[in-house]
């Protein structure tokens, strides 16, 4: 809490008003764009996210969450790298408003979580992959399922969330949107990169990847494509 | 500009998933043309190998009718379908049928069916597209009538299969060239897209990356999907930095992997996609 700069608390402050108080649809993007820009800048000088009062992190997220129940995509990117930037703080607020807002409120909500990555989030992540109508969200909680901050974690807890990633990410490579898939072999690769060679849950993302760079099983060119350079990636190390 | 909606048409159309006999079926009977409209579509949509897919498709081609003000509209709505379905199914059986339907008194059904003859790169198109282009932004490029905004041909449609089927002749390039000039940014747009297939001049990637700084998101989208369809990769930058949604970009981005060469290299760019994620 000391961290912080005496000026940013009357910032944030200044910076909700305005978004509190759009009166346009791209007053609100803008405003939201320079309140989640200033978040971004204040979580790169304090990487561990506890640089901002209590108060202001509550204020903060609930005004950014509700952004996102706004119907406005603009300030929604916005609002999700906000979401993003304020990391693991902001995990719970999302996991706890989830089913408070509109369906275009909760697809916003998996792609914060998918970005900041947090174990917290992995039951909504895989729930997304396999059953979201939106290809986006989809495409989201796919490349978030290779991307969970397990390090904290032990070693038990950590296989088997992993394993619980493989699985979902497994499933998705049958989704009927390239895009979705392409995601999959991204998450394979960010999930298989950390890991020793010979681990067996490296091996099996390597037998996913492996599948993704078939012609036969795989239709979409970039899609295989993606998959060759996570697998070059992977023998690289 | 096809896949500007994120939601899958599937679950918006009015049915369930079906099988492909079930398909097949819907589209031979001919009491229900709702019925026959999600059948055409389902059958494109799923590249069905059936081989009575294509000929059914034809048969609903076939059926459609003379366009009047008051009825025959869920007629040609099959025909439509049918249309975009053939160009998706890429059997060359399936040309003459479309041709032919080129001369159709609706627009919007010559506006599919040259979108087909352009999926399936057919060069027997190429003259019948190019007289009805020949007579230019006043002519073919003009409004219909006052109160109807659609042009008098589907031009957009028209120059993309020009570009699409690739006949680079001189002729072809000098029928194009002044829709560059046309008042609508998507008709400038569909006009550069034509022009770098057919020449690969870098001048037309560059008219397009200038329409990714419009102020309408709809025109920046169609930039989107035609710098894709070049595959220009210089032009990867404006297309990170155009606001516009994630899912087109990657369509773009998609189009710049596939049908582009460096530099920058595909890796480069499978990365700027990941980024998009």
């Amino acid at each position: 809490m000391s961290k912080t700069p005496p000026s940013s608390t009357g910032l944030l402050k200044s910076l909700i008003a305005g978004v509190e108080g759009a009166v346009s649809a791209d007053g609100l993007q803008k405003s939201t764009y320079a309140l989640a820009h200033t978040l971004t800048r204040l979580a790169k000088v304090d990487s561990d996210g506890s640089g901002l009062g209590d108060p202001e992190v509550q204020d903060v997220i609930e005004c950014l969450l509700q952004v996102l129940g706004f119907n406005n995509p603009g300030a929604a990117v916005a609002a999700v790298d906000g979401l993003i930037a304020m990391g693991p703080a902001a995990v719970g607020p999302l996991l706890a408003n989830l089913d408070a807002h509109n369906y275009g409120a909760r697809a916003w909500a998996v792609r914060a979580l998918a970005g900041i990555g947090d174990p917290r989030g992995l039951e909504v992540l895989e729930d997304a992959l396999a059953t979201d109508v939106g290809p986006s969200v989809r495409r989201a909680a796919a490349s978030g399922l290779g991307a969970l901050r397990l390090e904290n974690l032990a070693e038990q807890e950590r296989e088997g969330i992993r394993l619980r990633c493989l699985e979902a990410l497994e499933a998705g490579r049958g989704d009927g949107e390239w895009v979705v898939r392409y995601a999959v072999a991204v998450g394979f690769e960010g999930l298989a990169l950390p890991l020793p060679p010979s681990h067996p849950h490296r091996e099996r993302a390597v037998a996913g990847l492996r599948h993704l760079q078939q012609p036969e099983q795989e239709e979409t060119l970039v899609v295989r494509l993606r998959a060759g350079v996570a697998l070059k990636r992977l023998d690289n190390r | 500009m096809a896949g500007t909606n994120d939601l899958d048409p599937a679950i918006s159309a009015a049915g369930e998933p079906i099988s492909e006999t079930e398909a097949l079926n819907r589209l031979r009977q001919n009491d229900d043309q709702s019925h026959q409209y999600y059948a055409a579509w389902w059958l494109g949509r799923m590249r069905s190998r059936h081989p009575e897919a294509v000929p059914l498709l034809q048969a609903a081609l076939r059926r459609r009718q003379p366009r009047e003000a008051t009825s025959c509209v869920e007629q040609n709505a099959v025909a439509r379908n049918a249309a975009r379905a053939l160009g998706k199914l890429g059997d060359p059986q399936a040309i003459p049928d479309l041709l032919s339907t080129m001369d159709d008194d609706d627009d919007g059904l010559r506006e599919a069916a040259a979108r087909a003859l352009g999926e399936l790169r057919a060069e027997e198109a190429v003259p019948l597209l190019c007289q009805r282009l020949v007579s230019g932004v006043t002519g073919a490029g003009a409004p219909q009538a006052s109160g109807n905004p659609r042009l008098r041909e589907p031009c957009e449609a028209m120059l993309e299969a020009l570009g699409d089927i690739g006949v680079s002749d001189p002729g072809v390039l000098v029928v194009i060239e002044p829709f560059l000039a046309h008042d609508r940014p998507l008709i400038r747009s569909a006009a550069a897209r034509a022009l770098f297939q057919l020449t690969g001049d870098e001048r037309w990637g560059r008219r397009l990356v200038e329409l990714l700084a419009h102020p309408q998101l709809q025109v920046r989208r169609a930039a989107l999907m035609d710098l894709g369809a070049v595959g220009w990769r210089l032009a990867l930058e404006p297309i990170r930095s155009t606001l516009a949604e994630n899912s087109l970009k990657l369509i773009a981005l998609r189009g710049l992997v596939e049908n582009g060469q460096g530099p920058p290299d595909t890796e480069t760019v499978l990365m700027a996609m990941d980024d998009l994620l």
